[in-house]
């Protein structure tokens, strides 16, 4: 029989080597991070603060990378289906939103529905593979790959607590994640870019620098005004569509039933 | 009629990634301005200069407002300024800061926008294929890359349909949520069924395959080109390390 049709048996090598990834791409997340905020690097222009910017997206994006391979081989297929449609739906409704100039992102969509049906991992993977992707057309996006797989590992540790099984409980838990995905994502704004890429942002960053704080501070508290409120509507609309899908197909993951993600909740 | 540069997609990528460190860390406007004049040469002789300028404009535009008002109007250092009107306060080194990180900003968007216009899309799937990473990680790529344009037509469709039964035409916010619902739950309903249908035929067909797999696709490479992309690597390492000691030695001495 081709091996093509037998289930591949996991050995422990194999085992190993993705905790090691894993282990090591947090490792490399929280060190950076850690070492951003307690050393707050000044002068980011100029000397060695080019270093800092080309360290701090290095690591980010190494530390995403690490975490992608360390769950890539781990996903079924279902779940691997579904990841290309959430990247898609990612982008396009990130651009419908977009066109119709309702001051927020919800460019994650995808990724959170992903992590409420299939689990943090999986969220975490499609957090990434996100960033790699759009970073073909926007390339600036790319040392925040780091952020989006954590707004999927989030997503995916909410639906396994229970925030699916009552609908207020969602926005709830995207209030929560928006707060920590902002705090993680804001030295990369600081100290790869310099602040934000926006204008309106820009300008709230420029209003809470002129105030005397320093731009480590100014940019995190534009990110925690932003992005709460973003992850909020991004996880209560990603809950709706998870209730309108058909029980057959959200009932087909594993994920779901093992964790009982819906509660008593029955779609159609 | 653009043209099509008959390179292997890790080579384009590893002398992006080069040249981008070490720009970056060399930190000189007439070094970055040198290689955005020399990405849009390359991107006129690729047919794709109004594409190039479009899409580094439309990013670009927004991000240099923004650290022209952090840092251009609300700078903190102590040198004179040269204009102040209640917090706000403009100095030359404000400005020069703001310069500075715009161009870093321009040659990233810049040097990556070109590469994902000069790179065969079919070419990198297969790159990706041909090479020891895992083969979930091509086929997440091919299928996105192939599903942006269906899943982009399905949703016009979808809007032209909720426009012929005269619905979602509200406006406000309520307006904006209903369009946005009756756009959005169709499309993923149909989407998320067709992932599923994919991967029942998948699975049956020993999805991911286990051991070398052959491809009718092959992607152009040679020995000068495996040379160039391990010498675009340690310059990518070792190139921004380098300069940033002797900046540092420099201003020592």
């Amino acid at each position: 029989m081709s091996p093509n049709l037998l289930l591949s048996e996991e050995t422990s090598t194999q085992n190993l080597r993705r905790r090691l990834l894993a282990i090591a791409g947090t490792v490399i997340l929280v060190a950076t991070y850690l070492t951003l905020i307690i050393t707050q690097p000044t002068g980011i222009a100029e000397g060695l603060g080019q270093g800092v910017a080309l360290g701090t997206f290095a690591a980010y994006l190494v530390a995403a990378v690490l975490l992608l391979l360390a769950v890539l081989s781990d996903l079924q297929v279902s779940t691997l289906t579904l990841i290309p449609v959430a990247l898609a739906l990612n982008i396009i409704l990130g651009q419908f939103v977009g066109s119709v100039m309702v001051p927020l992102y919800l460019d994650s969509i995808g990724t959170v529905i992903v992590g409420f049906l299939a689990g943090r991992r999986a969220g975490a993977a499609t957090g990434v593979l996100s960033t790699l992707v759009w970073s073909l057309f926007a390339p600036t996006v790319l040392p925040f790959a780091a952020g989006a797989a954590l707004v999927g590992f989030l997503a995916g540790t909410a639906a396994r607590f229970g925030a699916l099984r009552r609908v207020y409980l969602a926005p709830v838990a995207g209030l929560v994640a928006g707060v920590l995905v902002g705090v993680v994502s804001s030295p990369v704004a600081t100290f790869v870019y310099g602040g934000t890429s926006g204008v309106g942002t820009g300008a709230v960053v420029a209003a809470f620098r002129s105030m005397g704080d320093s731009l480590l501070s100014a940019v995190t508290k534009q990110a925690l005004i932003s992005d709460p409120g973003d992850k909020a509507v991004v996880f209560l609309i990603a809950a709706l569509l998870v209730y309108a899908l058909p029980q057959r197909l959200s009932g087909s993951f594993a994920f779901v039933r093992r964790y009982r993600v819906l509660g008593k909740r029955v779609s159609k | 009629m653009p043209r099509t540069i008959h390179l292997h997609p890790f080579t384009i990528l590893a002398v992006a990634v080069a040249v981008v460190s070490t720009t970056t860390a060399a930190s000189q406007w007439w070094l970055s301005c040198a290689v955005l004049g020399l990405c849009l040469l390359i991107s006129g002789w690729a047919g794709q200069l109004k594409k190039l300028s479009v899409l580094s404009g439309a990013m670009l535009l927004p991000t240099l407002l923004s650290l022209l008002l952090i840092h251009g109007l609300v700078s903190r250092d102590n040198s004179p300024a040269i204009a102040q009107w209640g917090p706000v306060r403009v100095t030359v080194h404000g400005l020069e800061v703001a310069l500075s990180l715009g161009l870093r900003t321009a040659v990233l968007v810049v040097v990556g926008l070109l590469c994902g216009l000069l790179i065969d899309k079919h070419q990198l799937v297969a790159a990706i294929d041909l090479s020891p990473v895992p083969p979930q990680l091509g086929y997440l790529l091919a299928a996105t890359h192939f599903l942006l344009p269906q899943m982009g037509e399905k949703q016009r469709r979808i809007g032209e349909a909720q426009t012929l039964r005269r619905v979602g035409t509200g406006k406000g916010v309520t307006g904006w949520f209903q369009r946005v619902r009756l756009r959005a739950v169709p499309l993923v309903l149909a989407s998320m069924q067709d992932a599923q249908d994919r991967a029942v035929h998948l699975s049956a067909r020993g999805f991911p395959a286990i051991g070398t797999r052959t491809r009718l696709r092959t992607v152009p490479d040679s020995s000068a080109q495996r040379a160039i992309r391990w010498i675009a690597i340690v310059v990518a390492v070792l190139g921004p390390v380098l300069i940033l000691v002797l900046a540092q030695l420099g201003s020592k001495s």
